[in-house]
């Protein structure tokens, strides 16, 4: 190893005196074989639904929709968008900007609705 | 204020008694580790672990936090980015959580068999047991442990900003952190997690917009976007609009004051050499080069053409030679005599004579008179062909052949004539058109042009509206243009495709009797590809909008032909390839992107997540609590405290401010403060807190968990006010 990555320690050791149980003899293969469950499989199994509804916990502590209508705005300039394009979903906020929406590729079209998760997702 | 990392490595671990906690407050974007009682933190980096392999060694190895990146040229990091722990705001990968805890440890200068000191370590809000029991049995289990104490980061920074007087013992925190963003309503100085709430948006979501938003605006550049750069972006020029519509109408009409608030990020960019104009020397000796090298060409062409005609010449002679030597031999010694030199007989080396001094007459350039011979042949077309008015019963075989390649003659001879007669009449037309309309234009010019105008206007719309027909089959979107975009086949492929799914589909139904018929056979032809091109050359509309445009070129010199078709705007936004580059191209401007970015933190909409926002979440809270305490209510919305990443950008305490006055009664006490460090504040409140000395009384052991049991695990709250 070069001695300048040795110097700023850019590598961390695989024995630490201070462990237990060291990194290598809980995963012989350099891995884990576990998949660790993602937050959603960790909700489920909380089960959450056996517990009091109003004893705070991590799912009903989330905020509720929002009151106030969704503020439209063009997905393209961030102008307030009076307008939306049937073809594209996009909205817009002038006729310059139809143009551009209208010249887009798809591909970008695709892009800026990811944006507020509107894009198509093929399953 | 850009997040600088700690990584030195401490060397006073062995100064501190086994009784001095360690402090790690562990957030999704940073970890910071320090001891407790101390102000600062010895520790922090970014919560991220990357495995590369050594591309000298191949071996994967771990680099823990934002390392020097000039240092890792030497890995090789495209298999593997940088990891983070978390999934939302919960520590959900262990295996990632312990190379961090390694890394911290180590560089804490921890020594010795085991980490033989308490551990107060942050965690979100009601975070799933799952996570907590995962984290208390990593730190018990790998690192020998003696005591660990679980709290809440926003919890701890609203404590060490309440002992600073900064807020009341009842209030509101507010928390916009990297992942999630939560709202905690403290009374008497205990955080109240029934009435708090969450929303999943924070500074994470506001930099991925901008980085989207940046390079979707300037694709060519998409590279320079790295995830630390748009960060830096984001802290050095975001901001919280006070009214987002007010602030965007004022970016939309553009003026000055919009253009003080665009920000420009210039990249490196170094202009292109100029190009000096050649010299007149040089200008003279680049034509003398060129002259000679014409020089050389011509000479070079001169030198074939005679060899050519010396050739030609020579085969001249020698034939004609041939023929004096046959017209002396006998009859009967002719086939004798041919056999010698390749010839079969006397009319061929006719015609090969002929032929060779056509040749030659070519070569030598007097083509004209070959032509002159025929137009005059034309005139006596009688005599030219003079079996074609002679039927053919008269005629024997040969003779009839030689009819037959005399009328293919003459009717090629006529067609072409007919033709040239056809284009010098449309000349003449043209010329003619042109007159008048010269002469309207000396009588009235100004009207002229704009009858030209208007015409070309009108056949311009009719050209286009009728390609538009072509490729879209009818969908014409008013008159907006469409670009294609999306549209079905045009007519003619509808056609064909339809045909040849008919053809698939038919086979093996009943009888198979294609091909009975001749008709039959004439699908194929239909569907072949050749049979698209349907448009019969440019119609008359096109030539006429090609001469008035050519006409106001000539009369108009402000006159710009319309880009062609479509095709061309799509590329329009691109730079052209041709043009320079200059330093414009190299610039990257923020307008809207300065408040559109963080407005997210108040429209959680805006990227398609919905929730309320960061001041709806407060009537939320205050809704959840429930005391139906009008007192109580005012003492914490007098008392709203922000915390965490996200509440540096400028403008938030004033929007914050606004958007809960409209939700509270009209009069109520409304005051919004920011932590002193709304980044670091809440180590330093878990580091008093852990100083303590009851906090030995809010840990547990390793016995208490095994004992005690998950749900114990579950209930298990720290007690804030000591």
């Amino acid at each position: 190893m070069e001695a300048e990555v040795m110097k700023a320690e850019l590598v961390l050791p695989t024995h630490m005196s201070f462990k237990r149980i060291q990194m290598y003899e809980k995963y012989p293969k350099g891995q884990s074989k576990v998949r660790w469950k993602q937050l959603k499989q960790i909700i489920q199994a909380e089960n959450y639904q056996n517990f009091p509804p109003d004893d705070p916990n991590y799912v009903n502590i989330e905020t509720p929709p929002s009151m106030h209508p969704c503020k439209r705005i063009c997905d393209i300039t961030g102008f307030e968008a009076p307008y939306y394009d049937p073809r594209t979903n996009l909205r817009y906020a002038n006729a310059d900007v139809f143009k551009l929406v209208r010249s887009l590729p798809n591909e970008y079209v695709q892009r800026y609705l990811a944006l507020r998760k509107a894009q198509v997702v093929l399953k | 204020m850009p997040f600088i990392s700690k990584i030195q490595r401490q060397t006073d671990y062995h100064l501190f008694p086994p009784s001095t906690p360690i402090v790690i407050d562990n957030g999704a974007s940073y970890f910071r580790i320090g001891w407790a009682g101390e102000s600062e933190p010895r520790v922090i980096f970014r919560n991220i672990v990357q495995r590369p392999r050594h591309k000298a060694t191949g071996e994967t190895v771990t680099i823990v936090g934002d390392q020097d990146t000039s240092l890792l040229r030497y890995f090789d990091c495209t298999r593997s980015g940088p990891r983070s722990a978390f999934d939302s705001n919960v520590v959900f990968q262990f295996e990632i959580m312990e190379y961090i805890l390694d890394f911290a440890f180590d560089r804490l200068g921890a020594s010795g068999s085991r980490i033989d000191h308490p551990i107060l370590i942050t965690e979100c809000v009601c975070n799933p047991v799952y996570s907590r029991s995962k984290m208390a049995e990593l730190l018990f289990e790998t690192y020998g442990v003696p005591a660990v104490a679980f709290g809440v980061d926003a919890a701890f920074s609203y404590k060490y900003n309440q002992q600073r007087a900064i807020c009341g013992k009842d209030g509101l925190a507010i928390c916009p952190g990297f992942n999630t963003t939560h709202v905690i309503p403290f009374v008497d100085g205990e955080p109240v997690y029934k009435g708090s709430c969450r929303t999943n948006i924070g500074g994470y979501h506001v930099t991925d917009n901008l980085k989207q938003l940046l390079s979707l605006k300037y694709p060519h550049h998409m590279a320079r976007f790295t995830w630390e750069k748009v960060e830096d972006l984001k802290m050095e020029h975001c901001y919280i609009a006070a009214d987002y519509a007010l602030e965007a109408r004022l970016f939309q009409k553009g003026g000055k004051e919009a253009e003080e608030k665009t920000r420009c990020w210039q990249l490196p960019w170094v202009p292109p050499p100029t190009e000096e104009p050649p010299s007149e020397e040089e200008l003279a000796r680049k034509a003398a080069i060129r002259e000679r090298q014409g020089q050389r060409l011509r000479e070079m062409a001169e030198a074939k053409r005679s060899s050519r005609i010396n050739e030609l010449e020579n085969q001249l002679h020698g034939l004609e030679f041939l023929l004096q030597q046959i017209n002396q031999v006998q009859e009967e010694e002719i086939p004798a005599f041919l056999a010698e030199t390749g010839y079969v007989s006397k009319q061929e080396i006719e015609a090969t004579l002929n032929k060779v001094s056509q040749s030659l007459r070519k070569a030598k350039g007097e083509p004209k008179a070959e032509q002159a011979e025929n137009e005059k042949a034309d005139s006596s077309a009688a005599e030219k062909y003079p079996l074609i008015n002679i039927p053919d019963n008269m005629l024997t075989p040969e003779q009839i052949k030689e009819k037959k390649r005399q009328i293919f003659l003459k009717t090629t001879t006529e067609g072409r004539q007919r033709a040239k007669q056809k284009r010098f009449e449309e000349e003449q037309e043209r010329e003619k058109k042109n007159q008048q309309d010269e002469q309207k234009r000396l009588e009235n010019p100004q009207l002229y042009l704009e009858q030209m105008h208007t015409k070309y206007k009108e056949l311009y719309e009719k050209v286009e509206q009728r390609k538009r027909l072509k490729t879209n089959g009818g969908h014409t979107n008013g008159n907006s243009g469409g670009v294609g975009r999306g549209e079905r086949l045009n007519p003619a492929h509808r056609e064909r495709m339809r045909l040849l799914t008919t053809a698939a589909f038919d086979r093996g139904k009943g009888e198979d009797t294609f091909g009975a018929k001749d008709e039959d056979w004439q699908l194929y032809k239909l569907m072949s590809k050749d049979n698209d091109d349907d448009d019969d050359g440019p119609d008359e509309d096109e030539a006429e909008l090609a001469r008035v445009c050519s006409r106001l070129q000539e009369i108009d010199p402000a006159f710009v032909p319309k880009p062609e078709v479509t095709t061309t705007q799509a590329t329009a936004s691109e730079v052209p390839r041709a043009r320079q580059l200059t330093k414009e191209d190299f610039q990257i401007l923020f307008g809207v992107e300065r408040f559109r970015c963080p407005e997210i933190l108040f429209n959680p909409n805006l990227v398609g997540v919905d929730q309320a926002g960061l001041d709806e979440m407060t009537g939320v809270s205050i809704r959840r609590l429930g005391y139906k305490d009008g007192a109580l209510e005012d003492r914490l919305t007098s008392s709203v405290f922000m915390t965490g990443g996200c509440s540096l950008f400028p403008g938030i305490n004033e929007r914050l401010e606004a958007g809960i006055r409209m939700l509270r009664p009209c009069g109520s006490p409304i005051k919004v403060v920011r932590a002193l460090d709304p980044v670091l504040d809440a180590w330093r409140g878990a580091s008093a807190y852990a100083a303590n000395y009851q906090f030995q009384q809010q840990t547990f052991t390793r016995a208490d968990f095994y004992e005690k049991g998950e749900d114990w695990l579950r209930r298990y709250q720290l007690r804030y006010t000591l």
